[in-house]
């Protein structure tokens, strides 16, 4: 994939330069600072772009501005968020029309390279992929989660952060057939619409928990 | 005219208020300007002054309330709190300017307030009786009934009655509107604290709120510290420990030297996740991103309560630790809402002025939140204190608790 990154920190640069390039992807621009985001997306049209939210000049949230911007100017643009901190409300504002190949995780989690690649793939596949923290920031303050088990809440984190099936029953190590039964379980529980896939299903909970 | 004979019926009531305050002033002063001065003076007297200088007082603080009120600005009290042996006290006292300032005030006051009321309580009557003239001086024995002139003809009975109506009518609506803002500023000017006063009490204020800062940024170096020595150091150094394990046994133990490096990176992970949270207990990133309202919202949207948010988009920014211990006292009021109180609805209001910023947080919960038994409550009042700020928590059983903080915050 072509990529464009913005990190104004050297060492996370050229971290995420190198992991990256060895993982087979071409990291088409670089760049450091938050004006120079959208002229970079503009002339690469990368297939993904990956953010950090604090950049200068102002060090405050250029590099969410500029995904905002660019959700609205350049629409199927895959972007993935990267930050020191999640805000349950920079998630809704990057949500905010649609969670079609959006991404928003902490910098920690590219530690756990299979899984940040596999994050990666799936935003720049218009699939979704939160981080778990905004999740755990959404469900503490549903009281209804209370009708839900245990595996059923687990189950629901997952699905909020924009993973399949598949990878929720690797995950939670039981089988895929086990999942749908959870899943049908939670969206009558919740009394949301069962049939939804993919990025819709992702929207349906999120809109649940926002709520 | 209905606008003057209103501001003539306001000083009226004013000034008939007055009679409230002037009167004992009056009883008050003879004692005291034959007896208790005098006596202070010759030191004869001066162990009773504090005791005796009480009911002055007190009526002086009636005054200030009255015509605070009408001011539409409190009028502060002068009086520096007592301490000392019983004589110095007396001593401080005789030499307070604010003793004898009350002293000017009551001698001024129960002269002219009692004047000043006794006119505007018979002006009223007066314009009746004059007006009411030519309907019955003819009943009366000749000469009897005087307007400037005695009455012994219609044509005068007819006239000097109205003319004398409408000499009373211009002094009820303009002399006694004077009269009134006079006792107003009469009271304002002696019984509000001098500038020296005044500078004295807020250099006490300062001091107090300086050592309650210097205090609180003690506790808050000495919390980061720990948090920092204890967890991500020690933290970090086992992480150092696993690595350096696993490259020892690497040729020899690559299973082994595997395994220690995937703690090593759950340590890390760990240690960022708590290192973030030292960083939000600092100064949270959200405001610096967004400012003081972005990051309130941020933080309303949190809530399982029903949270609303009212405050002015140009909110100016205040200094960080201002900014800070605004968000903090918020946190804490909202944790408290939902989680001690059972709160369903929450309303947070911001205001600044140009000079303070004030907050008011707002819940519909069971009440009864005593900061002197939650340590979050007490530890937003220290830290508010430490900016020179005030805090107050109004929360009666079963009716909901309000936190109000004012912070100063020039803009």
């Amino acid at each position: 994939m072509r990529v464009v990154i913005a990190e104004d920190n050297a060492l996370l640069r050229e971290g995420l330069n190198l992991l990256l390039t060895s993982t087979g992807h071409e990291v088409v621009a670089v760049v450091c600072r938050g004006p120079d985001i959208m002229p970079a997306l503009r002339e690469h049209r990368p297939d993904i772009a990956v953010l950090d939210v604090r950049l200068p000049p102002g060090f405050r949230d250029e590099g969410l501005r500029a995904a905002l911007e660019a959700r609205r100017d350049l629409p199927g643009l895959p972007i993935l968020v990267l930050s020191q901190y999640v805000e349950e409300t920079y998630a809704a504002e990057l949500l905010a029309d649609g969670a079609t190949g959006i991404g928003y995780l902490l910098k920690d989690r590219v530690s756990r390279v299979e899984e940040f690649l596999d994050a990666l793939d799936r935003v720049a596949a218009g699939g979704t992929a939160l981080d778990p923290e905004v999740i755990t920031q959404l469900m503490t303050r549903r009281d209804p989660l209370d009708a839900l088990t245990v595996r059923e809440r687990e189950v629901l984190a997952l699905m909020a952060q924009g993973h399949d099936n598949t990878t929720i029953a690797t995950t939670l190590r039981v089988s895929e057939r086990a999942i749908s039964k959870h899943i049908t379980n939670i969206f009558h529980k919740l009394g949301l619409p069962p049939e939804e896939r993919g990025h819709r299903r992702v929207l349906a909970v999120l809109a649940y928990l926002n709520t | 005219m209905r606008a003057a004979l209103r501001r003539g019926w306001d000083a009226t009531r004013y000034l008939v208020g007055g009679l409230g305050t002037a009167l004992p002033a009056l009883l008050l002063a003879v004692p005291f300007v034959f007896l208790v001065v005098p006596l202070s003076l010759l030191f004869v007297g001066l162990p009773w002054l504090p005791e005796v200088l009480r009911p002055l007082r007190a009526l002086a603080n009636a005054e200030r309330g009255r015509a605070g009120h009408a001011l539409g600005r409190t009028i502060p009290e002068p009086y520096a709190p007592p301490h000392g042996s019983d004589l110095a006290r007396a001593w401080r006292l005789l030499r307070s300017p604010a003793t004898w300032r009350d002293l000017a005030w009551m001698v001024a006051h129960g002269c002219t307030g009692l004047v000043a009321a006794t006119l505007a309580l018979g002006l009223w009557p007066s314009v009746v009786y004059t007006l009411s003239m030519p309907l019955w001086w003819w009943a009366m024995p000749e000469g009897t009934v005087q307007v400037f002139v005695p009455l012994t003809s219609w044509p005068t009975a007819m006239t000097l009655p109205f003319l004398q109506a409408a000499a009373f009518l211009t002094v009820l609506v303009w002399a006694l509107p004077r009269l009134a803002r006079f006792q107003v500023r009469l009271a304002e000017w002696l019984l509000r604290p001098t500038r020296r006063e005044h500078l004295a009490r807020r250099v006490e204020r300062l001091t107090e709120t300086r050592a309650g800062a210097l205090e609180a940024h003690a506790a808050e170096l000495h919390r980061i510290e720990r948090d920092l020595h204890d967890g991500t150091q020690a933290q970090l150094v086992s992480v150092a420990m696993r690595l350096g394990l696993a490259v020892r046994g690497f040729h020899t133990t690559p299973e082994e030297s595997l395994r220690l490096v995937k703690e090593a990176r759950e340590g890390v992970e760990d240690t960022l996740t708590q290192l973030r949270g030292v960083i939000r207990g600092i100064y949270p990133p959200i405001l610096a991103d967004r400012g003081l309202g972005g990051a309130v919202r941020a933080l309303a949207a949190g809530q399982r309560a029903e949270t609303t948010v009212d405050l002015p988009d140009d909110i100016p920014r205040c200094p960080a630790a201002v900014e800070a211990a605004a968000y903090f006292a918020i946190a804490e009021a909202l944790t408290n809402a939902t989680r001690h109180s059972g709160a369903s609805r929450v309303a947070v209001v911001l205001r600044h002025d140009g000079t303070t910023l004030r907050i008011t947080v707002r819940d519909n919960g069971a009440g009864g939140a005593d900061p002197a038994s939650g340590s979050g409550l007490a530890g937003i009042g220290r830290r508010v204190a430490a900016l020179d700020g005030t805090t107050e928590i109004d929360s009666p059983i079963g009716d909901g608790t309000t936190l109000r903080v004012e912070l100063p915050c020039a803009s």
